[in-house]
C-alpha cells in the first residue's frame, strides 16, 4: 500500500461565501478576533471559570493560530461564521461552564505520541 | 465596485459582530417572525437596507477564483486525530460468491483501516469508538477519481487498489456434456 | 508516432535525458508494431465474429457463445439458478428463458449458442417476463417459506430473484397440493443440508463431479420425486473442496454447518484479505461482526483461486483462531517455574535484557509459516543491527531438507518460485511431472487447476514420482518413488525422456513436504538438473505462506542452523514456529512470539502475544511470487499486538531503536531491501527475468524414496497451529476416518 496524494483539481472560479477577496477575508478574521478579545472579560464575568484573562487570551490566540495555514477564502469564511456562532453561544450564555472549559481540553484522552507509549497503550493508538 | 465594497464592508462587519441584544431583537421582530398572514408579508427588498441588498446582489453575481484544491478538513468538525492518522483504501468491491447478482460491484467504495469493535454486554449490539468506520461500503463512487477527490477533500491518506484483470472469455456449450472425445462428459448426474 | 518523436527530438537533441527517452519510445514503437502484426495474424485465424442484438444493444461475439454470456458482455444480466460460469451447462432451471425474435417459444439462454448473424434477443419483453414469472411460480410452489430461519436469507438468489422477477401474488392452494418435503442428508461436518429447500439446480452435483472429483453426490428419482443426495445414506463427502458447494447453492439447501445460525449477512463487515493456510495465496473475504470472526469466503481471482477455497482455509481460522490464543504476555521468572502473566513492560524489558546480555553470535531467530514480510524485515533489521546474521525460515524437522533450496540457491527467484504460475497450468502444458508431492492436499486449488486443465484436454500427460496410489483426481502415470528414477531421467535412461524431449512445454513440480529419511537425497539439485537438461519449467510447490517472502528477504532455511553443545547462554526467538523436534540449544533463552499457544510455546521463557492474519495488515507472497496483502478485519484480542510492532518495541528496549514507527515507514524500508515486495497487486504477476546458471552435473548418491508427508485426506485437516486448534477440523478428521473405515480404505 503505497500511500500517495495526487493534487486534486484546482477549484478555479467558484461562488463566494462572504468575502470577495483575501483582504476582505482577512478583515473578517481580524474583526472576529477583536470581538472575541473584547468579550473575554464579559465571558469570564459570566462564568465561574478557573481561568484568568491572560490564559483566555492565550487560548484565543492559539485557536486562531491553529488555522493559520488555511488560505482558501471560502474555508476562511466558514471558519469565521463558525467562530461567530461560538462567540454568540458563549456570550449569550447558551453554553455552560463545561462547554467553555472544553476549549481548554486538548482531547478527552490525550493520545500518546511516541512508538513505545502507543504500543503499550492499546490497539487503536495508531 | 471597489469603492462600493469599501463603503459598506465596515458596516456589514459591525452589523454581524455587534452583540447588543437590542440589535438582534430588532432584526428578529422585523424580519424573522411573521405575525400576520402570508398575504401581509412584506417584500424583503423593502425591509432589508439598501446597502445590504446591494451586497447580496453582488455576492450572488460575482465569482471568485480559488487556486488550490478543496480541503474541507478544518471546517467539518472531525477531530484532528481522525484526519491525520486514518488510512483509506479505495477499491471495487468483490462479488459475493454466495450470490449471482453483479449490480453491486461495478462501483468504487472507500474503507477505513480497522479499529476496535466490541459487543455491548447489555444488548449484544456492536459498539465502536470509530464513527468513520460506518461509512464503509455505504459511500459509493462512480469512478476512482471521485473517491480519491473525496478523500483528498477530507484530508485522509488513501491508497487505491485496482481490480483484478479482466477475465478469460468463457467458452463452453451444452454439447460438452455429451462429447465423446473429452473428459467433460459426465456419467453421474 | 515515430514521426512525432523525431520532430520533438530535433528540438531537444542536445539534452541527454531526451535521448534516453527517445530510445525508449523507439523501442516501444518497435514492440507495439510487432504486437500489432501478431494480433492481426491471430485475427486472420480467428473465426468471424457474429453480430447479436441484446435489447437492441449490438455485441460482437465468437460463434458458439451462449446468449447468456453475450448478454453479460452487453452489460445485461439474465437471472439464472443452474448456470454457473465455472461449471458445465445444465439448462435445467429455465430461469434464463429469453425471447428471441423469430422463435415461437422462449429460449434457455444459458444453453443456446449463437450461430447466426443478427440474432435479436429481448430480455425485457412481456414474453420473457411472463416466462420468468412462470418459472418462479413453479420453483416457489415447492419451496418452504422459512426464510426467517434460513441461513441463506439475505444473500439468497431465490429471494433476490423472486423479488425482482416473480409475480406479486400467489395462486398456490397448499391445502389441495401440499408442499414437497425431502429428508435431510448427512454429508459430513462441513455442509448442512435442508433438502426441502432444494430447487434441483444440480450446481452441487456438477461441482463435486467436475471440479472436486468426488463422485458421491448425484440425483436420484425423477419428476417431483427427484432428490439430490449421496446414493448411500450418511456418506461424508471425501473432498477437500466440499465447502464450495455452500457458496454455489443458490438457495438455503446447503449451508455451512459450523456457521449455522451464527450471523446474518447484513450484519457482517467484509474485509478483503489473503489466505495463509497454504502457499497458494487464495483471495478471501473475511466476514466479521462486532470484532468477532464469523466466516471466510473466497473472493474471485481468476489467476489464483478462481472462486473456490479449500476447506481448511475456509473453516480452520474461524474457530481455530478463537482457541488457545496467546492474549497476554507471559514470563517465566526462573527456569524451574511456570509461565506467569505479566505486563508488556516486563516482557519487553526481559527481552531487551536478553538481547543486550547475550553474544550476538549465539542469537537465533526463526520465523514460522504465517509470518508476514513486514515482521521479517523488522526482525532481520534488529538482528543485523545487533550483529547477528542468524535469521532463519523454519523448516519442519521431520522433512527431508534436501528438497529445499539451500541459501546459495536463493540468489535467483527462479530457483524457488512456482514459475509456471497457477493459471499457466492451463496454457499448453504438454507434460506435467509431479515429484515427491501430494499436490491435492498440499495445494488443493493448484490441484483443482490441474484437474480442470486435464478435464478440458489441456494437459494430457501427467507423471508422478513419489507415493504410489495417490488419489489425485486425474489419471497419471506412476514412475516410481525413489531418486533413482530422477537420476535415470537426468542420465537419459528412462522411458519418459523421449516425451520430455518432445514436449514444447514440460512442467516439473517438486514438493516441499518430503519425509525425512536416514540418508539425505539431493532431490532439489537433481530436479533442477533435470529441468535444465530438458528445458522443462522448474516449480517448487511450497507448503507455507511465508516461504517465498522469507527467501526474497534473504532468510536462510533453518536446516542450515549450526547448533553446538556449548553451555554458553544463547537466545532463540521463535515467531509462530511449532515443531515438536525443534533443536533448542543448551542454556538458551527462548522467546516465543505468535498468536496460538501450540507446541513450542511451552518451552518459552517469554511469550509475546502476536496477531493472526485476520488481525493485521501484512504482505504475503504466494508460491508463484504474487505480492498480496492481508488486511485487518478485527483487532488483536486483549493485549496482543501486531507482530512487527512487537519486534520494533523490543528493539527500543534493547537500545537498538529501529528507524520506523508506522507500517508505511516499514514498507519504505522493505522497498529498499526488495522493491517488488511493496507492489501489492492482484493485477499482474511479475515474473523474474534473471536466469540462474544451469546445473550440469549432479553427484551420484544412494537412492532415497521421495514420499510426501500427507498421504490421505485424514492428514490434510490438521497441519498447523491454527487448524490443530480448530474443533471443526477435528470433527473433519473423525468423520473422514469413519468414512474411510466404512469403505475399507486404509489411511
Amino acid at each position: 500500500m503505497a500511500s500517495r496524494r495526487v493534487v486534486s483539481r484546482l477549484q478555479g472560479h467558484v461562488k463566494p461565501v462572504l468575502s470577495l477577496d483575501s483582504t476582505e477575508a482577512h478583515r473578517r478574521v481580524l474583526n472576529l478576533y477583536r470581538a472575541w478579545y473584547r468579550n473575554i472579560p464579559v465571558i469570564l464575568n459570566r462564568f465561574n471559570l478557573p481561568i484568568d484573562e491572560q490564559m483566555a487570551k492565550n487560548k484565543l490566540r492559539e485557536m486562531f493560530y491553529r488555522y493559520r495555514n488555511v488560505t482558501d477564502i471560502r474555508v476562511i469564511d466558514i471558519l469565521v461564521i463558525k467562530g461567530n456562532m461560538e462567540l454568540t453561544e458563549t456570550v449569550k450564555g447558551w453554553k455552560q461552564e463545561c462547554h467553555v472549559m472544553a476549549y481548554f481540553k486538548d482531547t478527552h484522552n490525550p493520545k500518546p505520541k511516541d512508538f513505545i507509549s502507543k504500543f503499550l497503550s492499546g490497539h487503536d493508538a495508531e | 465596485m471597489m469603492a462600493n465594497r469599501l463603503l459598506f464592508a465596515p458596516f456589514v462587519l459591525r452589523r454581524s459582530f455587534s452583540l447588543s441584544s437590542a440589535a438582534l431583537n430588532k432584526k428578529n421582530d422585523s424580519q424573522l417572525v411573521p405575525t400576520k398572514g402570508v398575504a401581509d408579508l412584506k417584500d424583503p427588498r423593502t425591509v432589508l437596507e439598501a446597502d445590504e441588498m446591494k451586497r447580496k446582489e453582488l455576492l450572488r453575481n460575482s465569482v471568485i477564483e480559488v487556486n488550490e484544491p478543496m480541503n474541507i478538513s478544518p471546517i467539518i468538525g472531525i477531530p484532528d486525530e481522525h484526519i491525520e492518522t486514518r488510512r483509506v483504501r479505495i477499491f471495487k468491491p468483490s462479488k459475493n460468491t454466495m450470490q449471482s447478482g453483479t449490480n453491486n460491484i461495478n462501483l468504487w467504495v472507500i474503507q477505513f483501516e480497522c479499529r476496535e469493535r466490541w459487543e455491548n454486554p447489555l444488548m449484544g449490539w456492536t459498539s465502536s469508538g470509530d464513527s468513520l468506520s460506518n461509512i464503509d461500503g455505504w459511500l459509493r463512487f462512480k469512478t476512482k477519481e471521485d473517491a480519491m477527490h473525496f478523500c483528498e477533500k477530507n484530508g485522509w491518506q488513501y491508497s487505491v487498489e485496482e481490480p483484478e484483470v479482466t477475465k478469460r472469455p468463457i467458452k463452453k456449450s451444452y454439447a460438452d456434456n455429451f462429447s465423446w472425445n473429452k473428459r467433460t462428459r459426465v456419467g453421474s448426474k | 508516432m515515430l514521426r512525432f518523436v523525431a520532430a520533438s527530438c530535433k528540438r531537444t537533441a542536445n539534452n541527454p535525458s531526451c535521448v534516453v527517452w527517445l530510445k525508449e519510445c523507439r523501442r516501444h514503437a518497435r514492440t507495439s508494431g510487432s504486437k500489432q502484426q501478431q494480433t492481426s495474424a491471430a485475427q486472420e485465424t480467428k473465426p468471424k465474429l457474429l453480430e447479436v442484438f441484446i435489447d437492441e444493444k449490438k455485441v460482437l461475439v465468437e460463434p458458439g457463445t451462449t446468449i447468456l454470456e453475450a448478454a453479460a458482455m452487453a452489460g445485461v444480466e439474465i437471472p439464472r439458478f443452474c448456470y454457473h460460469e465455472r461449471l458445465s451447462v445444465a439448462g435445467n432451471c429455465r430461469m434464463c428463458l429469453v425471447e428471441v425474435e423469430k422463435s415461437i417459444k422462449p429460449v434457455a439462454s444459458c444453453a443456446m449458442p449463437i450461430m447466426m448473424n443478427g440474432m435479436k434477443v429481448k430480455t425485457n419483453s412481456p414474453m420473457t417476463k411472463q416466462a420468468r414469472e412462470g418459472v418462479m411460480e413453479f420453483l416457489l410452489m415447492n419451496h418452504p417459506l422459512d426464510c426467517p430461519i434460513c441461513d441463506q436469507g439475505g444473500e439468497c438468489d431465490l429471494q433476490d430473484q423472486s423479488m425482482a422477477f416473480g409475480s406479486d401474488r400467489s395462486r398456490l392452494q397448499v391445502e389441495l397440493d401440499p408442499k414437497r418435503a425431502v429428508e435431510d442428508k448427512n454429508i459430513g461436518p462441513l455442509v448442512k443440508t435442508i433438502m426441502t429447500r432444494c430447487i434441483h439446480c444440480t450446481r452441487c452435483v456438477r461441482f463435486m463431479n467436475e471440479i472436486a472429483g468426488c463422485e458421491d453426490l448425484g440425483t436420484t428419482g425423477r419428476g417431483s420425486d427427484m432428490q439430490i443426495g449421496t446414493y448411500l445414506e450418511n456418506t461424508a463427502l471425501l473432498s477437500e473442496l466440499s465447502g464450495n458447494i455452500v457458496d454455489l447453492c443458490p438457495v438455503g439447501a446447503l449451508t455451512s454447518k459450523p456457521y449455522a445460525f451464527t450471523a446474518r449477512p447484513w450484519e457482517l463487515r467484509r474485509v478483503d484479505s489473503v489466505d495463509v493456510l497454504d502457499a497458494v495465496g487464495s483471495n478471501i473475504s473475511v466476514c466479521t461482526r462486532s470484532g468477532d470472526l464469523m466466516r471466510i469466503l473466497p473472493r474471485e481471482n481468476d489467476a489464483v483461486n478462481e472462486e473456490w477455497l479449500a476447506d481448511k482455509s475456509r473453516h480452520a481460522p474461524v474457530d481455530g483462531l478463537k482457541a488457545q490464543r496467546l492474549t497476554v504476555p507471559l514470563l517465566r521468572p526462573s527456569k524451574s517455574s511456570q509461565l506467569q502473566m505479566c505486563d508488556w513492560e516486563d516482557a519487553l524489558l526481559a527481552v531487551g535484557r536478553a538481547l543486550n546480555g547475550i553474544q550476538p553470535s549465539r542469537m537465533e531467530a526463526i520465523v514460522g509459516p504465517f509470518v508476514d514480510a513486514e515482521t521479517m524485515v523488522v526482525l532481520k533489521d534488529l538482528f543485523n543491527t545487533i550483529g547477528s546474521e542468524n535469521v532463519y525460515l523454519h523448516v519442519d524437522s521431520d522433512l527431508d531438507k534436501s528438497c529445499f533450496p539451500s541459501s546459495k540457491d536463493l540468489d535467483f527467484q527462479k530457483n524457488y518460485l512456482f514459475n509456471t504460475s497457477i493459471a499457466g497450468l492451463e496454457d499448453g502444458v504438454d507434460l506435467l511431472l509431479l515429484i515427491g508431492t501430494n499436490i491435492r492436499f498440499e495445494a488443493p486449488l493448484v490441484n483443482a487447476r490441474i484437474r480442470k486443465a486435464w478435464r478440458n484436454n489441456l494437459i494430457n500427460d501427467i507423471a508422478v514420482i513419489g507415493e504410489n496410489g495417490l488419489d489425485l483426481l486425474y489419471d497419471y502415470e506412476y514412475l516410481g518413488d525413489s531418486t533413482k528414477v530422477l537420476a535415470d531421467i537426468v542420465a537419459g535412461k528412462h522411458k519418459i525422456v523421449d516425451r520430455l524431449k518432445k514436449a514444447q512445454k514440460a512442467v516439473v513440480i517438486l514438493g516441499q513436504q518430503i519425509l525425512k529419511k536416514d540418508s539425505d537425497s539431493n532431490a532439489y539439485e537433481m530436479v533442477r538438473a533435470l529441468c535444465d537438461k530438458y528445458g522443462a519449467e522448474f516449480n517448487l510447490l511450497h507448503a507455507n505462506a511465508s516461504t517465498v517472502a522469507a527467501f526474497d528477504l534473504g532468510l536462510k532455511p533453518s536446516s542450515e542452523r549450526k547448533t553446538d553443545n556449548s553451555d554458553e547462554q544463547s537466545l532463540l526467538w521463535l515467531i509462530g514456529v511449532d515443531d515438536e523436534n525443534l533443536t533448542i540449544p543448551n542454556n538458551s533463552f527462548v522467546i516465543y512470539q505468535g498468536h496460538t499457544g501450540d507446541i513450542c510455546a511451552n518451552t518459552a521463557d517469554v511469550i509475546l502475544p502476536g496477531s493472526a492474519f485476520t488481525e493485521k495488515q501484512g504482505t504475503m507472497i504466494s508460491m508463484e511470487g504474487r505480492v498480496q496483502q492481508t488486511l485487518a478485519a478485527i483487532t488483536p484480542p486483549n493485549m496482543a499486538r501486531e507482530d512487527w510492532k512487537i519486534v520494533r518495541a523490543c528493539s527500543e528496549l534493547a537500545n537498538y531503536p529501529l528507524p520506523y514507527d508506522t507500517l508505511l515507514e516499514v514498507r519504505e524500508r522493505m522497498q529498499q531491501l526488495a522493491p517488488h515486495l511493496t507492489r501489492h497487486s492482484n493485477r499482474k504477476l511479475e515474473k523474474p527475468s534473471l536466469r540462474p546458471p544451469p546445473i550440469s552435473s549432479v553427484s551420484a548418491q544412494s537412492p532415497v524414496s521421495l514420499l510426501p508427508r500427507m498421504k490421505s485426506l485424514v492428514d490434510y485437516w490438521q497441519t498447523d497451529a491454527i487448524s490443530r486448534c480448530s474443533p471443526t477440523m477435528s470433527k473433519c478428521v473423525l468423520s473422514t476416518k469413519k468414512e474411510f473405515d466404512k469403505r475399507g480404505i486404509k489411511y
